[in-house]
C-alpha cells in the first residue's frame, strides 16, 4: 500500500513537473506551430498509449483500435452540436460512450487471442466504419461531420482558442499517462502481465482471464475515446477516416517506432511520427516511400522500438559496469 | 586605459553600425515589400486520385508564373506551398492549420475533394484565413447558410448546377427518342447517391413520366462491374445514367462494351468528357452523352484552346476539370490582389464578392463569384455525344443559366436555405 502510494506521488509529481515544462515552453515561444503539434502529440501519444495497455502490457495485438477513437471524436461531436451541452458534459458523455462500445466489442472478443481476435476487432472497427458512412442524416456520411463544433468556454478555458486547448490537450495526455501508469502498476496491472506471459498458468491460480482481458480492453477504448474527443476538438469536426484501418495501423506504427516494453515507449513513437510525417510531408510527394522505408529499416534494423533500444543499451551499459 | 580603449572602439563600432543600418534601412524597407505572398494548396498528390492535386498544381503554377513575371502584386510574387493530405480529412486540417500558423500562408487554395475541404472548411472558419475552394463540388458548402462565412468562397463547379442542366439536356433527348425506361450505375457514397438523386429530380422535372426501373449502386474503386452490368442488362433499359468518375467510368465503359450493354442503350455520363478519361478508354463508343468536365474545344475560343496548348507544352498532358477550376481561382485571386493594392483578407474578400472577371471558361467569356453565397456562376456547362477520336465530345449544347439559377433558386426554398 505504502509502495503504491509512493509510485502515485512521484507519478504526480512527474506529471505536474512535465506539465509545467510543456506549458512553459508552449506559452514562452508561442509559436501556433508549436502549439498545433502539442494537440496533435497529445491526441496520439494518448491512441498509441492506450493501444499499448492491449499490446504490451496484456499481449492482445488490436487491429481495431481505431474504433474508439472514432467513437469518442463522433460521440463529442454530435452532443455538441447540439448546442444543449457543455464541454465536461459531453466529454464525460463521450467517454461513457467509448467504454459502453468497448464492453461490447470487447465481450465478444477477448475470449479469442492472436490472429483470430485481431481480425476480429479489424471487423468491428470496419463495421463502425460502415455504419458511420451509411448514416448519413446523423453522421454525415463520407462527407464527415460538418458544420464545426461549437467550443463554448468552461472554467475560464476556452477551447476555440489554440493555446487553450494545447495546454488542455496537454493536461489530458499527462492525466491519462499518469492514471494508466498507475494501473499498469496495479495488481490489475500485474495480472495482466501475467495474461501476457502465460494465460494457462493465471487461469490455473484462479484468475478469471476473460474479465481481466475484458477490463483491460474497456480501459484501452475509454482512453482512445479521450483521444477522439481531442482529434475532434482540433479539426473542429469528425471523419469516417477516424474509424478507418489506417488509424489503427497508425497506433501501431507510433508503438513501433517507440517501443513495447517501455511504458513511454509508445509516447516516444507518437512524437517521432509526428515529425517524421510533418518533415516528410512538407519535403517530398512520396510520403508513403519514406515512411514505409523507415518502418523497414527500424523492423530489419534494431528489431525493436527506439525507447526499448534505448533502454536495454542503457541496462547493458549499468550491468557491465556494475 | 583598457577601459578607455574599450569606450573608444565601442563607440565607433556604434558609429558604424548607425551607418550601416542607416545605409541598408531602405533595402530592408525594400526587401519587407519584396516579401513573396504564400498561398496554401492543401491537396491529393498520391494514390487513385493523385491526378486531382498533381492537375490542380499545374494549372495553378501556370497562373502563378504568369502573375509572377507581369511583376506580382507591386514587386511582391506568389509563392505556392503545396502539400499532399493523402486524401485524410484530418491531414487536410492538420496542414492548413500549418500553412497558415507555421508557413506564414496569407491564403488558402483549399483543393481538396468534398471531404477534406469540409475539414479546411471548419480550420478557416476559426482563423479567419482568406480561403478559395477549388475542387469541392457538394453543393451544401456554399448553398447551405449555416456553413457560409465571409473568408470562404468556393470556385468549382456544383453538383446542383450539374443536375439541372444534365437533367434539362437528357429531357430533350428523352423526348426526341422516347427514352422513357431509365436505369442508374453510381458510385455508392456521397456524391453518388446525392448527384444521382438529382439529376433523376430535374429529369423528372422536366419529363414527369420517366421511369426508373432499377440502381445498382457498385463501391468507390471496383475493380469488376460484372454483376452491375448484369443487372443493368436484365432490366433492359433504354437510357443509363452514371456519375461514375476517372478510373472507375474507365473501367466500367471498358467492360459494358465488352457485354455489348451501350449497343442497344443510350448512356448519360456526366463525368465522361474529361481528357484523363477520355483518352483512357479504348474503345470509347460513339454516341454516348456526357457532360463536360474540361474541353479544349468548349467554349471554342482562342483563351480555352491557348490554356489547353500552353498546358500541354509545359506538363506533356492536357487539363482536367480540376485544372479549369484551379486557374480560375488564381485569376480571381490575382484579380482581386491588383484591384486592392495588398494582401488585406478582408479588403480582398469585399473586392471578391460579386467579382466578374473576362475567362475562357466562362459561358459566355465570364465568370461570376456570386455575392449572395460566395459561389462561382457562369462557367461553362453543357451536355453532348461522344466520338472516338478527338475532339472526343461534339454537338455541345450549352445549359441555359437562367434556368439554372431559377431551379437552383426553388431548390434552396425547398432545404429552407432560401
Amino acid at each position: 500500500m505504502r509502495a503504491v502510494s509512493d509510485s502515485l506521488r512521484g507519478d504526480l509529481l512527474f506529471g505536474a513537473l512535465a506539465f509545467t515544462l510543456l506549458a512553459a515552453v508552449d506559452l514562452g515561444l508561442g509559436s501556433p506551430g508549436l502549439l498545433d503539434f502539442t494537440i496533435r502529440f497529445a491526441t496520439f501519444a494518448l491512441l498509441a498509449l492506450s493501444l499499448n495497455l492491449l499490446i504490451g502490457v496484456t499481449g492482445l495485438v488490436s487491429f481495431g483500435h481505431a474504433a474508439y477513437f472514432a467513437m469518442g471524436a463522433y460521440a463529442f461531436g454530435l452532443l455538441m452540436q447540439t448546442g444543449a451541452w457543455s464541454i465536461p458534459a459531453a466529454l464525460v458523455a463521450a467517454l461513457a460512450a467509448s467504454a459502453l462500445f468497448a464492453l461490447v466489442v470487447g465481450a465478444l472478443c477477448v475470449r479469442l487471442t492472436e490472429i483470430y481476435f485481431a481480425f476480429l476487432t479489424l471487423a468491428f472497427q470496419m463495421l463502425l466504419h460502415s455504419v458511420i458512412l451509411a448514416w448519413i442524416p446523423l453522421t454525415g456520411g463520407d462527407q464527415g461531420l460538418m458544420g464545426g463544433i461549437p467550443k463554448p468556454a468552461f472554467l475560464g478555458i476556452d477551447l476555440a482558442r489554440q493555446d487553450h486547448l494545447a495546454l488542455f490537450s496537454a493536461f489530458c495526455l499527462i492525466a491519462s499517462t499518469v492514471i494508466l501508469r498507475q494501473v499498469v502498476r496495479s495488481p490489475f496491472g500485474a495480472a495482466l502481465r501475467m495474461l501476457r506471459d502465460n494465460p494457462d498458468r493465471a487461469a490455473f491460480l484462479g484468475l478469471s482471464v476473460f474479465r481481466y482481458r475484458l477490463g483491460a480492453f474497456v480501459i484501452a477504448g475509454t482512453f482512445a475515446g479521450l483521444a477522439g474527443v481531442l482529434m475532434s476538438l482540433y479539426v473542429s469536426g469528425a471523419f469516417p477516416s477516424f474509424a478507418f484501418w489506417t488509424t489503427s495501423g497508425e497506433a501501431i506504427f507510433m508503438i513501433m517506432l517507440g517501443g513495447i516494453t517501455v511504458f513511454l515507449g509508445p509516447i516516444v513513437g507518437a512524437a517521432l511520427f509526428i515529425l517524421l510525417n510533418d518533415r516528410i510531408t512538407a519535403l517530398t510527394d512520396h510520403h508513403g516511400l519514406y515512411m514505409g522505408a523507415i518502418l523497414l529499416v527500424l523492423v530489419l534494423g534494431l528489431r525493436k522500438g527506439l525507447l526499448d533500444f534505448v533502454v536495454e543499451a542503457w541496462r547493458e551499459r549499468k550491468e557491465r559496469r556494475s | 586605459m583598457a577601459q578607455q580603449r574599450n569606450t573608444g572602439l565601442s563607440r565607433r563600432r556604434l558609429l558604424g553600425a548607425a551607418g550601416a543600418a542607416a545605409l541598408a534601412s531602405p533595402n530592408i524597407a525594400f526587401g519587407q515589400s519584396r516579401q513573396p505572398i504564400r498561398i496554401g494548396v492543401p491537396t491529393i498528390l498520391s494514390g487513385r486520385v493523385a491526378q486531382l492535386g498533381i492537375s490542380s498544381r499545374n494549372a495553378m503554377q501556370m497562373e502563378v508564373d504568369r502573375f509572377n513575371a507581369a511583376g506580382g502584386l507591386d514587386g511582391r510574387m506568389i509563392e505556392l506551398i503545396v502539400r499532399d493530405s493523402r486524401g485524410t480529412p484530418a491531414e487536410a486540417a492538420r496542414l492548413a492549420r500549418e500553412m497558415i500558423s507555421s508557413d506564414g500562408c496569407e491564403f488558402i487554395l483549399d483543393c481538396e475533394p468534398s471531404s477534406g475541404g469540409f475539414a479546411v472548411h471548419e480550420v478557416v472558419r476559426e482563423t479567419g484565413t482568406l480561403t478559395l475552394h477549388v475542387n469541392s463540388e457538394t453543393s451544401s458548402l456554399t448553398a447551405d447558410p449555416r456553413q457560409r462565412f465571409w473568408n470562404a468562397f468556393r470556385v468549382a463547379r456544383q453538383g446542383i448546377h450539374d443536375s439541372i442542366a444534365g437533367g434539362a439536356y437528357a429531357a430533350s433527348v428523352v423526348r426526341a427518342r422516347n427514352l422513357r425506361r431509365w436505369m442508374t450505375i453510381s458510385p455508392d457514397y456521397a456524391y453518388g447517391r446525392d448527384t444521382t438523386a438529382e439529376f433523376l429530380e430535374y429529369l423528372r422535372h422536366f419529363v414527369p413520366d420517366v421511369q426508373v426501373v432499377g440502381e445498382t449502386w457498385p463501391r468507390l474503386f471496383q475493380p469488376d462491374y460484372t454483376e452491375n452490368i448484369t443487372r443493368l442488362s436484365q432490366g433492359r433499359p433504354q437510357a443509363i445514367y452514371s456519375c461514375l468518375w476517372a478510373g472507375d467510368l474507365v473501367t466500367f465503359m471498358e467492360q459494358a462494351s465488352i457485354f455489348g450493354l451501350l449497343a442497344n442503350t443510350q448512356f448519360f455520363g456526366v463525368n465522361l468528357a474529361d481528357y484523363t478519361t477520355l483518352q483512357q478508354i479504348r474503345n470509347l463508343p460513339r454516341g454516348a452523352h456526357s457532360g463536360n468536365r474540361y474541353l479544349r474545344n468548349f467554349p471554342d475560343v482562342p483563351g480555352n484552346r491557348d490554356f489547353a496548348a500552353e498546358y500541354n507544352r509545359r506538363f506533356n498532358t492536357f487539363p482536367t476539370n480540376w485544372s479549369w477550376q484551379a486557374a480560375t481561382a488564381i485569376r480571381l485571386l490575382t484579380t482581386a490582389l491588383r484591384e486592392v493594392g495588398g494582401t488585406s483578407p478582408r479588403a480582398v474578400a469585399e473586392k471578391l464578392r460579386g467579382m466578374t472577371i473576362e475567362s475562357p471558361f466562362g459561358t459566355d467569356g465570364r465568370v461570376t463569384m456570386r455575392a449572395e453565397d460566395q459561389t462561382l456562376v457562369g462557367y461553362a456547362i453543357g451536355w453532348g455525344t461522344t466520338i472516338s477520336t478527338d475532339p472526343f465530345v461534339e454537338n455541345i449544347q450549352p445549359a441555359d443559366w437562367n434556368t439554372i439559377f431559377r431551379l437552383e433558386a426553388e431548390w434552396k426554398r425547398a432545404k429552407g436555405w432560401l
